[in-house]
Formats: C-alpha cells, structure tokens, sequence
C-alpha cells in the first residue's frame, strides 16, 4: 500500500527535522498574514534575540529531561545570577571577568549540589531541584536583604543589546551554544551515555556507565547553561530583579517538551529545543500582538502546547506502528 | 453611615522639620482634631468614611504588634519593613513588634494572622496577599477586640479596624488625565499593568479608561508586565513592531514605564510620555534621556512607602483610646518632568522607591551600595 508508506515516510521526515520547526515556520506566517508587523525584519531579529535567553536555559533543562530528570532550579539560578553580577560588577569594567566567573562558578556548584542530592540522597529530581530553587530564592533575599543594588558596565550590555553582523549578539551566543551542545549530545561518549541514562538507567548500569557521574555532571551543565542564558537576559535589561528569574520554572520545561523531548527521558535533540523556544517566544510575540484579553492569551499559550505535545504522541505512535509493520 | 471627608497637605520640608514622628503627629492632630489623618511625606491624606472610636480598645501600658506581610522580595516592601520597624523602634510602648511574611502564599497568610491571634498581640498590620483570603482572619481578630489594620492594598468588607492605602482607580485616574492633557485627544497609547489578573491594575485600569472617556485616544494594547523591566522591555519591543506609531505609555508602576522606555531607545524610535509611580530607575532614565527626546515626558504618582507607619501610628493611636478615621486615603502628588529633580536620588540605585521617609544614608545601608 503506497499512501500508508508515504505517509509514514513523511512522518519520519518529520520526525527527523524536528516536527518543531514546522510549527516555528506555521506559527510566523500566520501571526505574519493577522499582523504585519511580524513579517518586519527587525521583529523576526528582535523574536531571536529573546529567544536566546528561554534559549539557553532550555538548553540545560533538555539535558536534565534527557537523562529521565528535571530541573525547576533553573529559575533560581537565573536570578542569582542576575543578582550576583550586577551586585559585583556595579557598572564597572574592570571587575567584568571576575563577576562572570563567580557567578559561573556558583551555578556549577549548585548544579554539583542537585546531581548529588539526587544519585547520592535519592532525592528525586523534582522534589531537589524545586527545592534548590526555594533556598537560591531565599539566599538572594538575604544576600540583597531585599533591596537589589548593582548595574552592568557597558562592554557587558554588547552581549544582549549588540548586534554582529546584523545579528542580535545574544542570538549568536544561543547559536553557538546549541550547536556546541548538540555535538556534544550527539557525537560524545557523554552524549551518548546521556541518552543511555535517561532511556533505561538499569541497562546502562550494566553496560558499565557510570550514571552517577552522568548524572552530576548532566545538573552541573544544566545549572550553567541556566546561569549563561540568565547573564544574557541580565545584559538585556541592565539591573537587577529579584523576580527575573521566575519566567523560566515552567517556561524552559514547555519550550523542551514543545521541541520534542520526552518527559521520560532517553528521547530528545537539542536542536528540537532550540525550535521550541522559538516557538514559544513567537507564540508570546504573537499574543502580545493581537488584540486578545489576558485570559484568552493565556488559553491560547495553553491550548497550542498541549497541541503540540499531543501532535508528537501521534507522530510517535504512528512512527512505533509503521515500524512493527515493517518488521 | 455618616461620611466625613477632610484632606490636607504638608511638604516634605515641612514634615522633616515637625520631625515626622510623635511632634508632627501632634501638630496635626491639634490642627484636624476629629478626622486626625497622618502624613510623613508630602502627600495628601483624605479621611473617608464614618470615624472608629478609639475608647473600645483603649489600653494602659505596653503594647504588642503584629505585623502579617503578604510577601517580601521586592524593594518597595524592603523599604515599607524598614520604615515600619524603624517607627515601631521609636515607640517606647510598643515592647514587641512580630513580623511574619506570607511569602506570597495565601493560607500562609490566614496562618500567620490567626498565629498572631493567639499570641495576644493588641494590633495586628497586614499587607494582604489576597483581599478576600484574609477578610475571615481579619474578622475574628478583630471581633476579639485586636485592632487590625490593613494597608497598601484593600481587604473586603468592612470587619477591620481601619484601613491606609492609596486608591488605585483614582491614581489611575490620575494617570491617565495627566496622559490625556500631556498627548491631547486623539493620541495612541498602549498600557502595560502588573501581574495578571491582579486587582490594583484591574482598578488603576479602569480608572484610566475613566479618564480617556469623551476624547478619541486610541488604546492599541493592553497588556501585563508584571512590574518587571525585562517583561516590559520585551513586551514592549513585540508591540513597537505591530504599531506603527505609539504616542505614550500608561503604566500603573515605573518598573514597567522604564523597561518599555528601553525597548523604545533600542528600536531607535523616539521617546514618548510615560505614567508609572515613583521607581527611582526611571527618574534616572528620564534624566539621561530627556535631553535627547524633547517629547520624553513622565507623570508619575507614588506609592509611599511609608504607609506602614501610618497604619502603625494609626493603630497606636486607637490602642491610646483616640478616634481614627475608618480609611485613610494616601493622595500622592504628581511627579512630573517640571519637579522630579525633588524626588531623584542620582547616588541610589534604580531600585530604590523614592516616595519614603528615609534618609539616603539609611536608603544606602539598606540598599549595601
């Protein structure tokens, strides 16, 4: 039968691109044809340039669903770091590097700290990380006592608010990233233990994959990756905020799952992330646009997640029945 | 019900100069015996409603107060905790002064309130973080002869002591008008509010709409910013490229009025007048700026951050057995491009509310910087 096998082998192209990108490219043109404004060139730059900073933290976050884990800490580490750089940098160039490096150094080890709760405690990652984010809220509270204070120096504003090239700076700073990551994912022995962790952690035991060691190394990577995209969005803006931070709990989740990432680990690409946060910032663009009220908005954002997420149940079991058939 | 109105007004000069404590509030109180509103600032402070006898809580020595705040975090409510702690400080009679935080959690709240009860304390000050969630709590407190005192934002019904606040729609209202003489009547704007579905803007929106009815200006966009810069910096950047020409923003806080400004000079478009309350980052703004944009305009309307000490001397006053107003209606003065350099403290970070009764050397401390 020849329309089946069309079919599915349009799924699999599908499935192979990332169904993602479809939706990135269908989403534009209609929100183009409701409102102009979108096809502008400097709106299409100025959708990349925020998405860069969902971007990056989704980036972590798909790691953490990759190996069958969450990350909701990602939030707290955004606003830390926002606070810790403004508050060490203060506007001044000359303590750029080290504010950078100390908040770095900070996300790697609170990364350190959700891994080993969760391969050493057996906390589950949920119940960690959500608890991670809880006291990083509050040490920013004590550490500010409430009253942020601090700024960016000039040359660290380049990072968010440039432009190289024509391009947005922090869009080239998500690209690099995301390409780093995926190569890292896919052409690694790490990459490949990640999946390996995350699609059936009992068999990777037994292959003799130190999952322990994945594992950390998996939250220290997601907690940096929340800290990159967290500087970015800090050199945006330019100032502090404790609440910066809170937009990415459950935001950098809906972006991976949106980009095809199992919520049970083991499936996934981190390019499906990076359309995910497009689609997603998009589809903010686009409601910001049309004149809607607040609570269609939130329906609508609603609605097409929860689309896109059934879609790939379709697209998946329909790819899991095609090839049984072959068989 | 009688309803008695009364308004006054004292500088900011002047109420440092009465000492802005137990003197100025004995100053006044001789001047408007009955209806003895308070101020620290430079605000208007109207008595609405009939007037609470103070001689059913009177009590004789030292007191204990309660302070329930919905939630902590933002540095509008660090500087209200100092000022408020800083009062309760100066008040020999006040022993113990129990401040539990909500942490933005409703029944957390209602939990600390009746904790509070139980804990016989004479007054009970509370920033709900819901108006309806805390009216029962409220209620039975108060019912138990506790003098409770909500502030800054409204609780339902009437079954608490007294109430200090601003009023939301009127601001709005405010705002709006400001707007509307700044832009003439066929302007464009767009308006950017809080949270969603949070009841201040809800009111400061409606109220703005008040004043826009009858003219022809033309609202392209309403949308939330959740008092964050960076969310209205990027919210603002989506509707700069779906509006050709936007004439002004109304915003209800300048957290939100100062990221759209952003948004506007990296799309390299004009500035246009804003509305907002009295964050000292767009002041700052404004003063980098106006130069360049001779249409860059503000009008602005505070959020005192002192309102907490109002609630506290308020309480104390009843608890000494004097009569209050049921609510005290805080009517913050307009800062606008004419008067801002009063109110902008160039050395002080963008955080900082500058509608407070704290000095900059006690802002700096507070602030680390």
């Amino acid at each position: 039968m020849s329309s089946p096998g069309r079919l599915s082998q349009a799924l699999r192209f599908l499935n192979k691109v990332g169904a993602v990108w479809i939706a990135v490219i269908l989403l534009y043109l209609v929100s183009g044809l409701i409102s102009p404004g979108m096809f502008q060139v400097s709106q299409a730059l100025n959708i990349l340039q925020i998405a860069a900073f969902l971007g990056i933290v989704a980036i972590g976050q798909t790691l953490a669903l990759l190996v069958g884990g969450i990350d909701l800490s990602v939030a707290g580490v955004v606003t830390m770091s926002n606070i810790v750089v403004t508050s060490l940098m203060v506007g001044r160039s000359d303590t750029l590097i080290p504010a950078l490096a100390i908040s770095l150094l900070l996300a790697a080890a609170v990364g350190f700290i959700n891994g080993s709760l969760i391969t050493l405690a057996r906390v589950t990652p949920l119940v960690a990380t959500l608890g991670t984010n809880s006291i990083l809220f509050g040490a920013a509270l004590v550490y500010t006592g409430g009253a942020p204070h601090g700024s960016i120096s000039p040359e660290f504003a380049v990072c968010g608010q440039g432009h190289l090239f024509g391009l947005p700076v922090s869009t080239i700073c998500w690209i690099a990233i995301g390409l780093a990551m995926a190569w890292i994912t896919r052409q690694t022995t790490f990459g490949r233990r990640l999946y390996a962790v995350g699609a059936n952690p009992a068999a990777a035991r037994l292959m003799g994959v130190p999952i322990n060691r994945i594992l950390i190394a998996t939250y220290v990577l997601s907690s940096v990756m929340a800290c990159l995209g967290g500087l970015l969005l800090t050199s945006y803006i330019g100032s502090p905020s404790l609440g910066i931070g809170d937009q990415f709990l459950l935001t950098s989740v809906a972006a991976v799952v949106v980009g095809g990432t199992a919520l049970s680990g083991g499936s996934g690409s981190i390019l499906g992330t990076i359309g995910g946060a497009i689609f997603i910032t998009e589809l903010n663009s686009f409601t910001n646009i049309v004149r809607v009220s607040t609570g269609s908005r939130f329906v609508l954002q609603g609605a097409v997640i929860a689309l896109s997420v059934l879609m790939y149940h379709l697209v998946g079991s329909k790819r899991t029945s095609s090839q049984t058939n072959h068989q | 019900m009688e309803t008695k109105k009364d308004v006054y007004f004292v500088t900011r000069r002047q109420a440092i100069r009465l000492g802005a404590g137990a003197l100025g509030f004995a100053a006044f109180s001789r001047v408007f015996p009955a209806y003895g509103a308070d101020a620290v600032s430079n605000a208007a402070i109207t008595a609405v409603g009939e007037t609470v006898s103070g001689s059913k809580y009177k009590k004789n020595g030292s007191f204990r107060i309660g302070f329930s705040n919905g939630f902590s975090g933002n540095t509008w409510r660090t500087e209200c905790l100092y000022s408020v702690k800083k009062e309760a400080s100066q008040h020999k009679e006040v022993t113990d002064f129990i401040i539990v935080d909500g942490q933005g959690d409703i029944s957390k709240q209602v939990n600390d309130i009746e904790n509070l009860v139980s804990q016989n304390v004479d007054a009970i000050l509370c920033i709900p973080n819901s108006g309806s969630a805390v009216a029962p709590a409220l209620r039975e407190a108060t019912k138990q002869g506790i003098v409770t005192i909500p502030f800054n934002l409204p609780v339902d019904g009437e079954a608490w002591t007294a109430f200090t606040g601003t009023d939301p729609e009127k601001k709005g209202f405010g705002l709006g008008k400001w707007l509307r003489e700044t832009l003439g009547d066929s302007a464009k704007i767009v308006a950017l509010g809080g949270l969603p579905g949070n009841s201040y803007t809800a009111s400061a929106w409606a109220g703005a709409q008040k004043a826009f009815q009858g003219s022809n200006i033309q609202v392209l966009a309403f949308r939330d910013a959740y008092w964050e810069e960076d969310r209205a910096k990027v919210v603002m950047a989506d509707l700069i490229a779906a509006y050709p020409q936007i004439d002004g923003v109304w915003c209800d806080g300048s957290q939100v009025a100062a990221g759209a400004t952003k948004a506007l000079l990296a799309a390299k478009r004009p500035l246009v007048p804003v509305t907002g309350d009295d964050y000292n980052g767009l002041l700052k703004l404004y003063q980098e700026q106006s130069g360049n944009y001779p249409k860059f305009k503000i009008g602005l309307l505070s959020e005192p951050t002192w309102e907490g000490v109002i609630a506290l001397r308020t309480a104390l006053k009843l608890l000494n057995g004097e009569d209050v107003p049921k609510r005290q209606i805080i009517e913050p003065r307009l800062i606008t491009s004419e008067n801002y350099k009063d109110y902008l403290r160039p050395a002080l970070p963008d955080g900082v509310f500058v509608d407070t009764d704290l000095s900059d050397d006690e802002l700096k401390t507070l602030f680390k910087s």
